[in-house]
């Protein structure tokens, strides 16, 4: 009878198995969603001093969080070449799909950013590639959910199950892309100039409607002390705008904004990305913003730079809108 | 196993180089390195999800490449050492899960090892003679760091770092205002060649009489960075060539000042220049001629060892099999921010 060792990274909990002929002889887990690095040594480990003999590695491919998911993979990888033994990689909602039986239901983990990484099974046959969305789009659709949030993971069982049906994969299921923007071409960066405030305002206006600043607002803010503004120009026209001030020794941003139709192309990143370096010449020991709490195409964008969450301010947007307050440290 | 002739692989995943080398003592063996750094160019930058995928895919054939140098099966390997930081999370945890995945397949000691003292025990690879201790410079894309080195296994003391960019990070950000290509050393280097390093006289951070109070051996690229930006806008008919030798020239001059005050300061009279800038035909240059003129005995590994290599990180495992250093043991994971005050995890 062979035996596999059975390895999952790809939700929060690290799981490692020893499975022999469709009987489980040995499951440990650990949970901890940035533990999978330390844990997955040692609970191998354990699971090798139950069996030495290990014909084969079974690894849960993903989706799950890149890094952690990493971590089971290149372990696996590695421990089978060395032992000269084949590796097989399943997909961990096949897995945990595996151990249920309802007629029609989606898997869905956490893939951070407020998402979930989901398949649907019908008849106990995934219908579509796994993909990425909101919970909230899943619960649209009215059939059962399953995963981590009803305290369902993969299990040594449910992933060598998965390795006998026969849909294996050699590379990871990412199902997104990295987050990277190479810098917007076309785009020029400069200082915003007296000339600019008309263009700027007229955008500032169509962004924000009734919330926008009013045009004096605009002349006052532009021509005050210890700040910086900066406008993004394509094809002559101002396209975005972006602006900090330096309050003794901290920075605030004080606005970041960019066209509706030239969004998502790092031209928001590359004028944060020149805010961050104007405060740092400031000397400013950290750099600040808000965003609304609602605001979930920044939050990533935000959180990449490395700024953290450090309090809300109810309200701050206007009635019912409250603002995360982040912040970076520059020193 | 004779611990002086200790077969050790070492595998380094700490930034956009998917690295492993095989060492037997003091020999070379096997330098293998898959780079990522093509696909980082259209970024001006490493972005860490396409350094670690990268990683994870090039693994494999890079461990087999290098066992195949150096001729060796995996089961001829007495040890196993990886760069557990300091780097990029995501891609040190590449390199650290492998090597774990190696070391209890075989049941072979793992030594985690810190980035910044392997840089500097390549050099034991190059000699016999006695190196420690020495005064290192370590330059590269990610640290621009000043140690004094009295042990590479358990005594090495940061002097002084960088307080923002590291040198290699402003190479590349002035390659990028200059509309040169990434990574920015070489281009700067290239473009530098040609021009004249005094043509403009560009600021040298934190050496002001002020600075050096609290910063005698930290460094400082953020202003030079922004003076040059200044000069750019100012100067529209800038000459390029000159704006990148001067630019070079205050990197340079500026770390060697340093460098050669700390070996001096200390009177320890060797000096060690480290790490991907080590490259800078400037710097190598410059630094003999100070070097030779302070009475200090400088080393600088040949370029392939400069940069980021798995070899280094098998140099450093090698080392601490010699000194009879205890194995790091399992769950030492990887610690992106992890200080030369830890050589061995």
């Amino acid at each position: 009878m062979t035996v596999a060792l059975v390895i999952d990274t790809s939700t929060n909990r690290t799981l490692v198995g020893i499975v022999s002929g469709g009987a489980l002889l040995f499951e440990t887990h650990h949970d901890d969603p940035l533990g999978h690095g330390e844990a997955l040594p040692k609970l191998v480990q354990q699971a090798l001093a139950h069996s030495a003999q290990i014909d084969s590695v079974i690894v849960g491919m993903g989706p799950g969080p890149f890094t952690g998911l990493r971590v089971g993979i290149s372990f696996a990888q590695s421990f089978a070449s060395a032992r000269g033994i084949p590796w097989v990689g399943v997909c961990g909602l096949d897995a945990i799909a595996s151990e249920i039986s309802v007629p029609e239901f989606f898997v869905a983990i956490d893939a951070r950013r407020k998402e979930v990484f989901f398949a649907r099974y019908v008849a106990g046959v995934r219908s579509i590639e796994p993909g990425v969305a909101q919970p909230s789009q899943l619960i649209k659709i009215a059939i059962p959910i399953f995963g981590e949030a009803t305290g369902e993971f993969p299990s040594a069982l449910g992933l060598a199950k998965t390795a006998e049906s026969g849909l294996t994969y050699r590379a990871p299921v990412y199902v997104r892309r990295p987050d990277a923007y190479p810098p917007p071409t076309g785009v020029k960066f400069r200082p915003m100039l007296q000339p600019d405030l008309v263009p700027a305002f007229a955008l500032e206006k169509s962004i924000y409607k009734s919330d926008a600043w009013t045009s004096a607002q605009f002349k006052e803010e532009f021509a005050a002390k210890d700040r910086t503004y900066l406008v993004a120009e394509f094809g002559g026209a101002l396209i975005a705008y972006a602006g900090a001030v330096n309050l003794a020794g901290t920075c605030d941003v004080l606005t970041l904004s960019v066209a509706e139709e030239h969004r998502k192309k790092g031209i928001g990143r590359e004028m944060l990305r020149r805010l961050i370096d104007w405060a740092r010449t400031q000397k400013c020991e950290a750099i600040m913003l808000e965003v609304w709490v609602g605001n979930e195409e920044a939050m990533p964008l935000y959180e990449s730079f490395g700024f953290i969450e450090i309090s809300r301010r109810a309200n701050y947007y206007g009635p019912g809108k409250t603002a995360i307050v982040m912040r970076k440290e520059l020193q | 196993m004779i611990n002086s002739q200790a077969v050790v692989l070492g595998l380094e995943t700490s930034c956009d180089e998917t690295a492993v080398g095989i060492v037997r003592g003091r020999n070379l063996l096997a330098n293998v390195i898959s780079s990522s750094v093509d696909e980082h160019a259209r970024f001006g930058g490493v972005v860490p999800e396409i350094a670690s995928r990268a990683h994870l895919e090039a693994m494999p054939g890079v461990i087999a490449q290098a066992l195949l140098d150096a001729k060796l099966k995996i089961s001829d390997i007495d040890a196993f050492a990886v760069t557990a930081g300091p780097g990029l999370i995501g891609a040190l945890l590449v390199g650290t899960s492998s090597a774990s995945g190696l070391a209890l397949a075989l049941g072979k000691p793992l030594y985690g090892v810190n980035h910044l003292s392997a840089h500097i025990a390549v050099d034991t690879l190059e000699s016999d003679q006695k190196l420690q201790p020495t005064i290192a410079l370590l330059v590269s894309g990610g640290h621009s760091s000043i140690l004094q080195v009295n042990d590479l296994t358990n005594d090495v003391i940061t002097l002084g770092s960088t307080i923002d960019d590291a040198a290699g990070e402003a190479f590349d950000k002035i390659a990028r205002i200059l509309e040169l290509s990434f990574p920015g050393g070489p281009a700067i280097d290239k473009a530098a060649q040609s021009g004249n390093p005094t043509a403009i006289d560009f600021p040298r951070g934190l050496s002001l009489n002020k600075d050096l109070a609290a910063h005698k051996y930290d460094f400082s690229f953020s202003g030079l960075k922004t003076s040059v930006a200044r000069y750019l806008q100012a100067s529209p008919k800038f000459i390029r060539a000159d704006v990148a030798a001067s630019f070079q020239e205050a990197v340079v001059d500026v770390l060697l000042t340093k460098a050669i005050s700390a070996a001096t300061e200390t009177g320890i009279d060797r000096l060690v220049i480290a790490g991907g800038v080590a490259a800078n035909s400037r710097l190598r240059e410059l630094a003999n001629e100070r070097a030779a003129k302070a009475g200090i005995q400088l080393r600088i590994p040949p370029m392939a060892l400069c940069t980021d290599n798995g070899a280094m990180v098998a140099a450093l495992g090698a080392l601490a099999v010699q000194a009879g250093i205890s194995p790091s043991g399992l769950g030492f994971g990887a610690n992106s921010s992890s200080g030369i005050d830890r050589p061995i995890f």
